[in-house]
């Protein structure tokens, strides 16, 4: 943290490996699309509602929907896990 | 190779995206030291992660954000305690950094540690002008900034902020309190130094200069602390209600006890479904959440569910003004611990 500068930079961001953004798929179709619902209301009318187009329009196989806890808090290990090892893409949306 | 004199350090840390965008005090090896001198614990030892970067912060990461803020090294055990408390799992401190809302941690600070080194709880208490009520929320502002990257339109969906979010520390008026202290009514003694966090709006100014008794006093205070959009209508959350010492002497001199005024103003502080429907954050899941038949016009809102969530604290300098300060959502529960010195 001390350098030439003669004083201390407490930035942080030094200490912690940098993940990459996963790679973006150039199209969706035969793919299983996950969306997380954050608990907001009228998530899930909005979800359904996305899910139709993504599987009419955009060719995607099949779209799977899984709720959090409270829209407030992150999501659980366990249910990204589970997410990651279903989907192919996946999105975090809101409700609202 | 580079000189302290090429860079300008005021403008240095001024351009830095976790600026609060005041100065700080250059921190320096020397002055980290003498920071440090404010504990007795370990430089290395972890505090915690700060949501959501989860950057760690260790006693010294904080003693830097402690001098970068202004404080004096015996300022520092109340920032330590602080950052301690907030990152209790469930005062959700990770939620509000991200969140479009823009309460702010505010650290009620009881004990006589909090005398000793000058936390004010009078006139002007949340501020400006009072070195420790302003360096010591700053600090933990800027850690917040800093290390948990709770930065506005960044991780941060705020929409407005709010003013509380520059500092956020008070004490209470204990010379000017008829009662005990809030920590004290909650079981602690008198001689412990205690922080109580909860999720806090900017205060709000109510004024009544008129009532002569506890009633009408506080049927204001309670429509006061009731409010179409206010979070507190439609969750369990918490709510701070700053009583001046005019006003709360006005409820003792009539016999009421703090937990008196607690459980009045828990049951003043309602409106009709009525009266919160045709505007604000009202919804009809929000109403059957609570149990309440959205389409019943006279069902009772209450803006405080638990009277556990209120925090009645007697603060300010005299004058007839109670200050309400809102809260946040149930996914946030209020904090409270004593604090190493």
């Amino acid at each position: 943290m001390t350098s030439d500068l003669g004083f201390i930079d407490p930035t942080a961001g030094g200490s912690k490996a940098r993940v990459a953004l996963a790679p973006r798929p150039m199209d969706l179709a035969g793919k299983v699309v996950g969306l997380l619902d954050n608990t907001k209301e009228q998530a899930d009318i909005i979800f359904e509602t996305v899910a139709d187009v993504l599987r009419s329009r955009y060719g995607v196989a099949k779209v799977i929907i899984r709720r959090k806890e409270a829209f407030s808090r992150p999501a659980t290990e366990a249910l990204l896990n589970e997410m990651a090892k279903e989907v192919q893409v996946a999105a975090a949306a809101l409700g609202g | 190779m580079g000189s302290p004199a090429k860079v300008d350090e005021f403008e240095f840390f001024l351009e830095k995206e976790w600026s609060d965008g005041f100065p700080v005090v250059t921190p320096t090896e020397a002055r980290v030291r003498w920071m440090l001198t404010g504990t007795r614990r370990e430089p290395e030892e972890v505090v915690g992660p700060i949501p959501p970067a989860l950057e760690i912060a260790t006693v010294r990461t904080v003693a830097i954000h402690a001098l970068m803020a202004g404080c004096k090294p015996a300022y520092l055990p109340v920032v330590l305690g602080g950052i301690q408390l907030i990152l209790r799992e469930e005062f959700n401190m990770g939620g509000v950094q991200c969140t479009m809302h823009g309460v702010a941690p505010l650290m009620i600070v009881n004990g006589p540690y909090a005398q000793k080194i000058g936390l004010h709880g009078g006139n002007g208490c949340f501020g400006p002008g009072f070195r420790a009520n302003a360096t010591i929320g700053r600090a933990i502002r800027l850690i917040l900034l800093n290390l948990g990257g709770g930065i506005s339109g960044r991780a941060s969906a705020t929409v407005f902020s709010s003013p509380i979010r520059y500092t956020a520390c008070l004490t209470e008026n204990a010379a000017g309190s008829p009662w005990e202290s809030l920590a004290v009514s909650r079981g602690y003694a008198p001689a412990d130094n205690v922080i109580t966090c909860a999720m806090a709006e900017n205060p709000r100014l109510h004024f009544d200069d008129a009532s002569t008794e506890p009633g009408r006093l506080l049927t204001g205070i309670g429509d006061a602390m009731t409010a179409p959009g206010s979070w507190n209508m439609w969750f369990v959350s918490d709510l701070v209600v700053a009583m001046s010492p005019q006003h709360a002497k006005l409820c003792a001199d009539a016999g009421m006890s703090r937990a008196d005024v607690v459980e009045r103003l828990s049951q003043l502080a309602v409106r009709k479904q009525s009266g919160v429907k045709y505007g604000g954050n009202w919804r009809p899941e929000r109403a059957r959440a609570m149990g309440i038949d959205p389409d019943d016009e006279n069902a009772l809102i209450k803006a405080v569910k638990d009277p556990q969530r209120l925090h009645l604290i007697v603060a300010g300098g005299n004058g007839p003004i109670t200050a309400v300060c809102h809260g946040w959502n149930e996914t946030s529960r209020f904090v409270h611990g004593s604090y190493e010195i």
